[in-house]
């Protein structure tokens, strides 16, 4: 190994929580897929741990392997089109700090998420769903009457709201074109 | 190369193990003083205290069944309570009894080992094939297990290296390992499936190979399937068959038993072989007025792909998931490696090529791949040149116990390796001086239906009001495929001083004892098989 690698390595290393996942990998936001790969297999050819295995500085060893972590952990992020996307708007956010590295979020979080979708009462999933049916049978007025229904069981449901905004938008346009 | 820096490739298996070096830049399979190439992973205690490996071994599973340890594998970082274990209980002539911490102990006259003690015999038995080839001593061994081990086995066969008196370098995926041995490496990118139905378990590895980059895109596997299934199979057969001939039920006397299983394996190689196999058991049992009763049977190549069938059905079912993981369909693949014993069967050859729609490559032997590949990986990790890079991944979903018995994800199965990942946590009591945390591998958010790796408690951190105290847990999935938790006061940075870990392992001194033990052990020799 020549020294100039090793005084990147560590400055590397030193730096790497200020970095985003792109950077990580040496690519633009909006390379694609196969230059993803193509990175990751550059990186790796330059930091795979095994490389350094005989290396007898464990400093080195220690920075290597922080890198190569975060160099697998940016792959896994960026060659999943759902997350990448997720992250590109994560990262250029006015949270990016906080975010650089991503976040899954959990089953429990995915659960809410899900029942902030379609409800969390009885009542109010009933009538979202009514307004549902009534949406793509083009009973506009129906299903604006269904979602403001399920809005009184459950007010703070922003799906809810979208869809009785999306449903007024529709009789207003409706009775315009008629 | 200099004495003493050689590292071996050691394939470790369930029923077989096989070993290899690198000579002059090709890997080779080393063979034992009598020619034999692949071992019996059989440890046979005998009267004199000396300890026999291999094949010679085998043939004491019949006439000195207490003291002969056969499948080892299957039991290997298992706890006590695991249905495997109460199924080898069932079966097996050996006295498997328990151990501290839910463990796993088999026990022989009077000593006690733990499973990692009984591999670390067959692995003793390894370096010494070698030792005795080269004529000088080897220290350094990569040691392959199945792509679908869970941490506690991987972490138990690295014991089992240490016990034996080596230097684990890397514990490596069997199927990678056969890729490996496979070589590719061209300019043009392959995709490339390893079907490696072994004794006892079964792994499917997806890769992506383009030059000297070697990426597993997906793992998926069963480790409680594999070629001694087949057996069992018509070990079932033999005895239905010959209790409603003659009114004698064979499985209720293990010494039948072991004989049954012995006929039943050659069996299944004869009619892979032949297409027909005749069974003859001399003498299995008695009748009732004393008479001595012989086994005779005929097996048909349809009969026996019939008995198989729906085992061989549950092999497809995980490259189903394999592929579904790697956004992959059959037809995306350039080539299948088969690798371990049972695929020579032609039923499985036939099954492949009609499930992949691709005639798989022929050329390694099935039973000396891994070990070649492994071989192959000990050198390139002694040289340091970088002549080819594995990017494995982790098999499992890693999890953290929640309440009510469930689990969070915390890295998810197929994620390259070496990863890590950090989680906070925060104190629920005032003045709380402990944080507990379990661990699990597994792909239910259940606790009860993941493996459990293990409990770590964090202490030595500040003692404040709840919620006060923020602790930053890090996950860590190493190159060997092993598990680590730290802990760290998220305000201070200060590293939380003890992680106890509650599991099947074993601690630091036992282990010490045990390759005392080990060291002390005298292999003996058996004669040509």
């Amino acid at each position: 190994m020549d020294d100039t690698f090793e005084i990147e390595a560590h400055a590397l290393a030193q730096v790497l929580d200020e970095l985003d996942y792109f950077q990580i990998l040496k690519i633009g936001q909006g390379a694609a897929p196969a230059e993803i790969k193509a990175a990751y297999y550059r990186e790796s050819r330059a930091y795979h741990p095994d490389r350094f295995f005989r290396t007898e500085s464990a400093d080195l060893q220690e920075a290597v392997g922080r890198i190569y972590k975060r160099i697998n952990e940016a792959y896994v992020c960026l060659r999943d089109d759902a997350r990448r996307s997720k992250y590109l708007v994560d990262v250029s956010g006015p949270d990016r700090q906080r975010k650089l590295r991503f976040v899954e979020a959990s089953e429990q979080e995915l659960k809410k998420d899900k029942e902030q979708e379609i409800g969390t009462t009885p009542q109010g999933r009933k009538f979202f769903m009514a307004g549902l049916s009534d949406m793509a049978a083009q009973r506009f007025a129906a299903a604006e009457r269904n979602f403001k229904m399920a809005l009184t069981y459950e007010p703070a449901n922003a799906n809810y709201k979208a869809k009785a905004a999306e449903a007024g938008k529709l009789v207003k346009s409706d009775a315009s074109v008629r | 190369m200099a004495e003493g820096e050689i590292a071996i490739g050691i394939d470790l298996g369930t029923s077989y193990s096989c070993v290899s070096i690198l000579e002059d830049g090709q890997p080779v399979v080393i063979p034992n003083e009598w020619g034999e190439r692949t071992h019996a992973s059989v440890v046979s205690f005998l009267e004199d205290g000396t300890v026999l490996v291999g094949n010679s071994a085998k043939r004491n599973i019949i006439t000195n069944a207490d003291n002969t340890v056969y499948s080892a594998k299957r039991l290997i970082g298992r706890f006590f309570f695991s249905d495997e274990v109460k199924k080898a209980q069932a079966v097996m002539p050996y006295r498997i009894v328990e151990g501290e911490n839910n463990s796993v102990r088999i026990q022989v006259r009077d000593s006690v080992y733990s499973l990692p003690e009984i591999s670390a015999l067959v692995l003793k038995e390894m370096k010494a094939v070698v030792e005795n080839y080269l004529g000088y001593e080897v220290k350094k061994a990569v040691i392959t297990v199945p792509a679908y081990f869970n941490d506690n086995q991987r972490q138990a066969t690295k014991d089992a290296g240490r016990i034996a008196g080596l230097e684990v370098l890397r514990i490596l995926n069997e199927p990678t390992a056969a890729a490996l041995a496979y070589g590719f490496g061209r300019e043009i990118t392959q995709k490339i499936a390893v079907y490696d139905l072994g004794g006892g378990t079964f792994d499917i590895s997806i890769l992506e190979i383009g030059k000297d980059v070697f990426e597993v895109l997906s793992t998926a596997g069963d480790t409680y399937l594999g070629g001694d299934d087949f057996d069992d199979r018509i070990m079932t057969w033999l005895a239905d068959n010959f209790l409603k001939e003659h009114g004698i039920d064979l499985r209720l006397n293990k010494y039948c038993l072991q004989m049954l299983k012995e006929a039943s394996e050659r069996a299944k190689i004869d009619v892979g072989k032949d297409a027909v196999a005749n069974i003859h058991i001399e003498g299995i049992c008695q009748d009732p007025t004393g008479k001595v009763m012989d086994l005779d049977a005929t097996l048909t190549e349809a009969e026996f792909n019939k008995m198989v069938m729906d085992l061989v059905q549950r092999t497809f079912k995980v490259c189903d998931e394999a592929l579904q993981s790697a956004r992959m369909t059959a037809a995306d693949l350039d080539a299948i490696i088969l690798v371990g014993g049972p695929t020579r069967l032609p039923i499985i050859r036939t099954s492949v090529r009609h499930y992949f729609q691709k005639d798989p490559m022929a050329g390694i032997d099935p039973d000396e791949v891994v070990a070649m590949g492994a071989s192959i990986q000990a050198s390139s990790l002694l040289d340091a040149k970088g002549e080819h890079y594995l990017l494995d991944v982790t098999p499992l979903t890693l999890r953290v116990g929640t309440v009510g018995g469930y689990t969070d994800k915390i890295i998810e199965k197929n994620t390259p390796i070496p990863i890590e990942r950090s989680k906070t946590y925060t104190t629920n009591r005032d003045g709380q001086d402990k944080v507990k945390i379990r661990i699990y591998q597994g792909e239910s958010n259940k606790a009860a239906e993941c493996e459990m790796l293990g409990e770590f408690e964090f202490s030595g951190f500040r003692i404040a009001y709840r919620g006060e105290v923020r602790i930053e847990v890090t996950f860590e999935i190493d190159t060997n495929g092993i598990v680590h938790v730290t802990a760290a006061d998220v305000e201070t940075g200060q590293k939380t001083t003890t992680t106890i870990r509650l599991s099947s392992g074993l601690t630091e001194d036992m282990i010490r004892d045990a390759q005392e033990k080990n060291a002390a052990t005298q292999l003996a020799r058996g004669e040509a098989a």
